[in-house]
């Protein structure tokens, strides 16, 4: 009788045995499950429908899908996310890797200059430098008069909207700090010897930069991109802050206009299907951009390369 | 041997999966109950629970017949409000000992959007002052907000009329909300900027238009006689119209009664005014970076020398001007059309959400706030000249009655003939992906005509009218 139960007694052992790590995860698929899944399949499920917070749901519907490309307003958040995205990533990088470069040299008081660049990335998404951004360049403000200092006639950076995108754009670049220590760290593991053996070469310090410094730190590059790229089109505080969206919508980012439709005219619904879609974009984007990866981005531990 | 071994091995592996089980116990409790406490998820089951709550619970009762308790008030509104309104809580809480108010107030901006979300949640202030507009918007079913009548023994109804009442109640029938005040929009006039461009302020729209070119002239081309945005415009708009058709935009029934060409007609009126330097363009008010005129410094300044606003916001207006001008009470037109074309309506009112598990208590602020003398003196005319019978009494002897709000309110009592629709407030209409600021904001930037402006808005209005 014994040797029966054994075998039983035996799987189950082996079984907890074997599944142990998932006892210990419990707590983070708990989490996953209600605070990620089901919002997640909740959205999914309203964005096919018109349900309004208030009014209810009377019907299932692909009309917001199709709305979003093509009801005039959300079109025009949809291509302002995607200026203010492709206008803000690359800008960001370039100038946080220039700097990161210059900081790379010994110089004098380099930790200072490298703490002074960093704190605007701790303090930019915080709502008070906002609203300073937005009392610099209103009508009358700090920016027009340095402007009128000097003779020249500043344009309407906030009520334009060829500049207040912009602007935003500005807010998002200055706080270039985080992707610069990042890039500082990645320039200072390129060999030496790489660069002596490029000097020998006869190469000048702009060749170097190129055709040594930049394919060495690509992965960095590419970690910056991804990340840079997803924050980029989840912008919100800007926008919402500085200039509610306007002027005339020019700074209506996706994330803005989702916000406004669910917690201003309570049509979730759309809200959702908006989400959606701007999840499939930069899911689409990510892709590409992983795929592209192994045309330019150079990894020392690959083989043959 | 084995079986020693083996027995080792199976004891250490309960104990690993016991500790496990208990690691993961705490932590999920942790987690969840710090989730579950922040957060109601049905209204009706909050409701439900605050019933049996009451019914259940043996509650402290205090002297006065009323439960010791903590209640939630809340309010929006300027700087001058807030401070009456501390006040006035402070003096209910003396008088009803037991009885802790916590307050919630703000300004405008963003407000309506976080209460609604309050009451949808369940989580809403006991008290809380709300907008006409707002018991067709949020309380769609008759959930949101309790039914008045059941505390006729607290709250003296007798010193309102009863279709001032009747205005109030929701689709059940029940009285959602007690009016504050009846309001309506009237212009003020920086009177020191006029003085400086030696002219009267404006009596009627001639005198307005006439403004306009005399301010470009002798002050400059940054001073205008009147600024208003988009929903000013849509209000200006419709006096407009409303004198010129002598029909109401949407009248009591929720009937939309215009026309495209008469919309047209109507936003032709407003941009003639912008045309005329009367009022600033939306993009020149935009690059202002100020949430209201109020905070606006082209108003502080007194380059925008007129506002067009409700009656019982003067008292905002005129202490953020301070000594920078004088804010005097305008007229309303009447050379706009066979009437003046004002509509008038509630102000706000005060609700009770259904969620309040201290509806007599909340009951019993309500009271003091619009009945009771001590409450009545420190509100003063904070939010406009009362509704209430013995509220209006009570400040009349004792001169509260601020003389600007009395002046403005008288005017705009005289002159209004129209219904000021719920509907007009509409999210879809009066929002910031709204028609108004579409309509408004584009033809002011040249996006629009008023051909094509006209078309929107008569859609807009139409479906916020379904």
């Amino acid at each position: 009788m014994e040797g029966l139960k054994k075998p039983q007694s035996f799987k189950i052992r082996k079984f907890c045995k074997d599944n142990i790590g998932l006892v210990f995860i419990l707590p983070w698929i708990i989490g996953f499950l209600v605070f990620k899944l089901y919002p997640f399949a909740s959205s999914l499920y309203y964005s096919f429908t018109d349900y309004n917070l208030f009014k209810g749901m009377k019907e299932y519907t692909l009309q917001n899908y199709i709305d979003v490309f093509t009801i005039r307003a959300e079109k025009k958040a949809l291509i302002v996310t995607f200026k203010y995205a492709f206008m803000t990533v690359p800008l960001k990088l370039v100038v946080a890797l220039f700097i990161a470069y210059i900081l790379n040299f010994k110089i004098k008081g380099v930790n200072l200059f490298r703490t002074a660049y960093y704190i605007p990335s701790i303090l930019g998404g915080s709502v008070a430098i906002s609203i300073l951004w937005k009392a610099l360049f209103k009508d009358g403000g700090l920016i027009q008069n340095a402007f009128a200092i000097f003779g020249l006639s500043a344009p309407n950076f906030l009520s334009d909207p060829n500049w207040a995108l912009f602007i935003i754009c500005l807010l998002r670049v200055w706080q270039f700090g985080s992707a610069m220590i990042i890039f500082l760290a990645a320039l200072k593991g390129v060999p030496e010897e790489l660069y002596e053996a490029a000097a020998i070469d006869g190469a000048g310090k702009w060749k170097q930069f190129f055709c040594v410094t930049v394919p060495i730190i690509t992965p960095v590059i590419f970690y910056n991109l991804i990340t840079q790229l997803v924050a980029a089109f989840q912008e919100f505080n800007g926008p919402y802050i500085i200039t509610a969206g306007g002027p005339r919508s020019a700074t209506t980012l996706m994330s803005l206009l989702i916000y406004n439709n669910a917690f201003k005219t309570y049509e979730m619904g759309k809200a959702s299907a908006q989400a959606w879609v701007l999840f499939i974009i930069l899911l689409i984007f990510t892709i590409i951009a992983f795929k592209s990866q192994k045309h330019w981005v150079y990894y020392s531990d690959e083989d043959g390369r | 041997m084995f079986n020693i071994i083996s027995n080792i091995k199976e004891e250490n592996i309960m104990k690993k999966i016991l500790g496990a089980v208990l690691a993961t116990t705490i932590v999920a409790s942790t987690v969840l109950s710090g989730c579950s406490a922040a957060t109601k998820t049905e209204g009706e089951n909050s409701t439900q629970q605050a019933e049996e709550k009451a019914v259940t619970e043996s509650a402290q009762v205090s002297e006065g017949g009323y439960e010791e308790c903590t209640i939630r008030f809340d309010w929006w509104g300027g700087d001058s409000r807030h401070e009456a309104t501390q006040k006035a809580v402070e003096a209910f809480m003396a008088k009803y000992p037991g009885i802790t108010v916590d307050v919630n107030f703000g300004s405008w901006k963003d407000w309506e959007s976080a209460r609604a979300l309050e009451y949808q949640s369940g989580t809403g202030s006991d008290l809380t002052q709300i907008n006409y507009s707002w018991i067709t918007d949020y309380n769609v079913d008759g959930k949101t907000f309790a039914d008045l009548k059941q505390f006729s023994d607290i709250i003296d109804f007798s010193q309102y009329d009863e279709n001032e009442l009747a205005i109030c109640e929701d689709v059940n029938g029940a009285l959602a909300g007690v009016p504050i005040a009846l309001t309506g929009r009237i212009f003020y006039w920086n009177k020191t900027t006029f003085d400086k461009a030696g002219i009267d302020t404006p009596k009627s729209l001639a005198d307005l238009k006439a403004a306009g070119k005399v301010f470009a002239e002798k002050l400059g081309e940054d001073y205008y006689p009147l600024a208003v945005g988009e929903y000013d415009r849509a209000i200006l708009m419709s006096f407009y119209l409303q004198a010129k058709y002598g029909k109401a935009v949407i009248d009591e029934e929720l009937n939309f009664n215009y026309t495209e060409e008469e919309l047209k007609d109507g936003l032709d009126f407003i941009n003639s005014l912008e045309e005329e330097h009367v009022i600033p363009s939306i993009k020149t008010i935009d690059g202002d970076g100020a949430a209201s005129f109020d905070v606006n410094q082209k108003f502080l300044d007194g380059k925008y020398a007129g506002i067009l606003e409700w009656d019982s916001a003067a008292k905002k207006f005129i202490t953020a001007l301070g000594d920078a001008g004088e804010l005097v009470v305008g007229e309303e037109f009447t050379d706009m059309g066979e009437s003046t074309g004002v509509s008038t309506k509630v102000s706000m009112l005060y609700a009770i959400t259904n969620t309040s598990e201290y509806k007599r208590e909340a009951a019993m602020l309500l009271n003091f706030l619009i009945n009771e003398p001590e409450g009545i003196e420190l509100i003063g005319t904070q939010r406009g000249i009362p509704q209430s019978k013995i509220a209006y009494e009570t400040l009349e002897k004792a001169n509260a009655i601020d003389p600007v709000i009395a002046e403005a309110h008288t005017k705009v009592m005289d002159a209004a003939e129209f219904f000021f629709s719920p509907k007009f407030d509409d999210a879809s209409l009066k929002g910031d992906g709204g028609a108004y600021k579409d309509v408004f904001g584009g033809i002011s930037y040249g996006e629009y005509t008023t051909d094509e402006g006209a078309k929107i808005l008569f859609d807009a209005y139409t479906n916020a009218t379904k």
